[in-house]
């Protein structure tokens, strides 16, 4: 999660920024406006460009990723790849050794398993998303 | 005082040392959930055939009231004994005694055993549970622990080493189980580490538990300095006592012979079910090796480590061999840093003490990526390929399925020195994915095609069939015979029958330089 501090017509904005492959910025909502931000803020004029903007990619494309509140048990991507299928959602009990979404990758479908028992609290890719080594895939309670 | 008396009094004071530190010490250790040094030896061993040696050894420090302190046996328990019928030396560090606090007498007492062990030509076990180097001894103490270090180097690969961790193995002390062959740890009470929390929260202010920085878990899936762990003393023991029986006694000892009653020529057909029709479906490797090997008996070492590739011992015909395969299951099976270092280390100690070695290929590339390059791929890769090679041992593969580029060579190939080379008709050896290949090389052709992307399928299934197939390498004797998956243990316990006699020199040097 990137955090930038952007200076929108005067008013500085803490804006979090997270790649999901659908590369959509969450802007951190109801964030007051920081007074005299220490980190240097890009120059306000660039700044107001892309703040907007992002802003408005948000609310065009529906977020179809991230659903759920982070749990306890992150399952991470073991190497780079596709997402081809999600076997779980969001609810789901599942075991230890459960399917929770397949992995393409070195030309193979690859099984990402739950590591424990549990039940998933979030799917945080989307079928068709790219992925790197170490991206959180789902996450379990 | 007279010769009955004398007798006696050698008997009180026997048993005086037997106690270590005393009932209060011992009940403080049963209390962690811990045995005594002597308790864990005696279940190791066959029954009353423990000899202990230097059981009146005292400390002969002076410094800091040590020589106030009563320090019976100087907290360590040493001598030999058969597990099994078959004879081991054993030191096992005594928690009950200072601590079990290693000094210069302590370190002595270890040292003596192992020089023997080396003479004798048995496998030497160490059982750790020690707080540490003993402060007041100074450093007549860390001199203790180099004279350990090196008489672990200068026994590895003459004689089998196991180390068991059953409490704390801290600081310098974690270098002795580092040096030798196999680190067994207990669950919740076998830590080791380098620096304990408190140093740690005070230089980079991290804040860990001792288990959570060194405990059994920690060193058996993340850091890989473990290969064995066990949730009770007792299940470590037993798992101690299985991997010795498939060891030799010494790197001049044939493996153990045991009766066989699998049939050597057991048809293993149901082999054939266990891959999937569609070769980019994983499926577990593991139920290949229990199909083919004696009774489906596989003790996997470093389990769970580095998990896309397995390795561990098994009998083939009752005679041990080692076993290295590649786990389609995880990161697809490919070649990385962790599995490269854990199959090397694994080839390297069959290699040492004359164990044969059987493996199973299905492999699609070393794992791309800027982690694994900047983490040295090329250097521990290296290993790998450096470990088959350098081994003289009957070395057997058989490709499964994928067998593709470099990981191909560096998966026990037949340019690297394997004796033989079994394929299934399903395997895939080629340079690369067809994919990969037709789009390098007939690349023109798809770039000034009418319809690229048809071309380009079409150029994939020509490379597909052309290549992706174990026959390109029978045509060069890449691969000595296609098999039938049925034929797989008959064949494999043909050769290594044939194997049995096999003699391969090196050219004479002090020893190479192994990438690190």
């Amino acid at each position: 999660m990137k955090k930038f501090l952007i200076k929108v017509n005067g008013n500085q904005y803490e804006v979090e920024v997270e790649e999901i492959g659908g590369y959509t910025v969450q802007p951190v909502q109801a964030q007051a406006p920081v007074q005299a931000a220490p980190a240097p803020a890009p120059a306000p004029a660039p700044a107001s460009a892309p703040a907007p903007a992002p802003a408005r990619t948000e609310a065009a494309a529906p977020q179809k990723v991230a659903t759920g509140k982070i749990g306890s048990t992150k399952v991470t991507a073991p190497m780079p790849g596709t997402i081809l299928r999600i076997e779980a959602k969001v609810g789901d009990k599942v075991t230890k050794g459960q399917v929770l979404l397949i992995l393409e990758a070195m030309k193979m479908e690859n099984e990402i398993v739950a590591p424990v028992d549990g039940t998933v609290a979030s799917i945080n890719v989307e079928s068709g998303a790219s992925v790197n080594a170490g991206d959180l895939l789902a996450s379990l309670s | 005082m007279s010769v009955k008396d004398k007798i006696n009094e050698l008997l009180e004071k026997k048993e005086a040392v037997m106690l270590g530190g005393g009932i209060d010490a011992i009940n403080k250790q049963h209390e962690k959930g811990k045995l005594t040094a002597r308790e864990r030896i005696e279940q190791l061993v066959d029954e009353g055939s423990f000899i202990e040696m230097d059981v009146f050894v005292e400390s002969g420090s002076i410094d800091f009231g040590m020589d106030k302190r009563k320090v019976p046996g100087d907290g360590v328990v040493t001598g030999y004994a058969t597990i099994n019928g078959r004879p081991v030396h054993i030191a096992a560090q005594d928690f009950t005694v200072i601590g079990g606090t290693l000094g210069e007498a302590h370190a002595n007492k270890i040292c003596k055993v192992m020089d023997m062990a080396v003479k004798m030509g048995t496998p030497f076990i160490s059982i750790n549970d020690s707080g540490g180097a003993r402060i007041q001894e100074g450093i007549n103490a860390l001199s203790g622990y180099g004279n350990i270090f090196l008489r672990n180097t200068l026994a590895s690969g003459v004689i089998p080493q196991i180390s068991i961790i059953m409490g704390p193995c801290a600081g310098g002390a974690c270098y002795s189980p580092a040096i030798t062959d196999f680190i067994f740890m207990v669950e919740k009470t076998g830590q080791m580490y380098i620096t304990g929390s408190q140093v740690i929260k005070a230089v980079t202010g991290e804040d860990v538990t001792l288990e959570e920085l060194g405990g059994a878990d920690v060193h058996n899936s993340v850091s890989g300095v473990a290969h064995f762990k066990s949730a009770s003393e007792t299940e470590c023991i037993e798992a101690v006592k299985k991997l010795l029986s498939f060891l030799p006694d010494n790197n001049l000892s044939d493996v153990p012979q045991y009766d066989c009653n699998d049939d050597l020529n057991r048809i293993t057909a149901e082999l054939a079910d266990i891959l999937p029709e569609d070769a980019n479906k994983p499926y577990d490797m593991l139920d290949i090796i229990t199909r083919v090997v004696d009774n489906g008996d596989f003790f996997e070492v470093h389990k769970y480590f580095a998990q896309n590739i397995i390795v561990g011992f098994a009998r083939i015909n009752g005679r041990t061999v080692g076993i290295v395969a590649n786990q389609p299951k995880v990161k697809a099976g490919s070649l990385d840093v962790d599995s490269s270092d854990k199959a090397a280390r694994f080839v390297r100690f069959c290699d040492a003490f004359n164990i044969p070695i059987v493996s199973f290929t299905d492999v699609p590339a070393f794992l791309p990526g800027v982690g694994q390059e900047h983490s040295g791929i090329i250097r521990h890769g290296a290993k790998l390929l450096y470990a088959f090679a350098e081994a003289t041992v009957p070395k057997v593969n058989v490709i499964v399925r994928k067998a593709y580029g470099g990981a191909y060579i560096a998966m026990n190939s037949k340019t690297l020195g394997a004796d033989m080379v079994f394929a299934w008709p399903t395997a895939e050896i080629a340079v690369m994915g067809a994919e990969g290949a037709a789009n390098i090389i007939y690349r023109k052709e798809i770039a000034e095609a009418d319809d690229p992307i048809k071309t380009r399928q079409e150029k994939i299934e020509e490379y597909r069939s052309k290549f992706s197939n174990p026959y390109v390498a029978a045509a060069r004797g890449f691969v000595d015979d296609v098999i039938d998956p049925a034929d797989t243990r008959q064949r494999i316990a043909s050769t290594l029958e044939m194997l049995r006699s096999k003699r391969e020199s090196r050219p004479a040097k002090k020893h190479g330089n192994i990438p690190l």
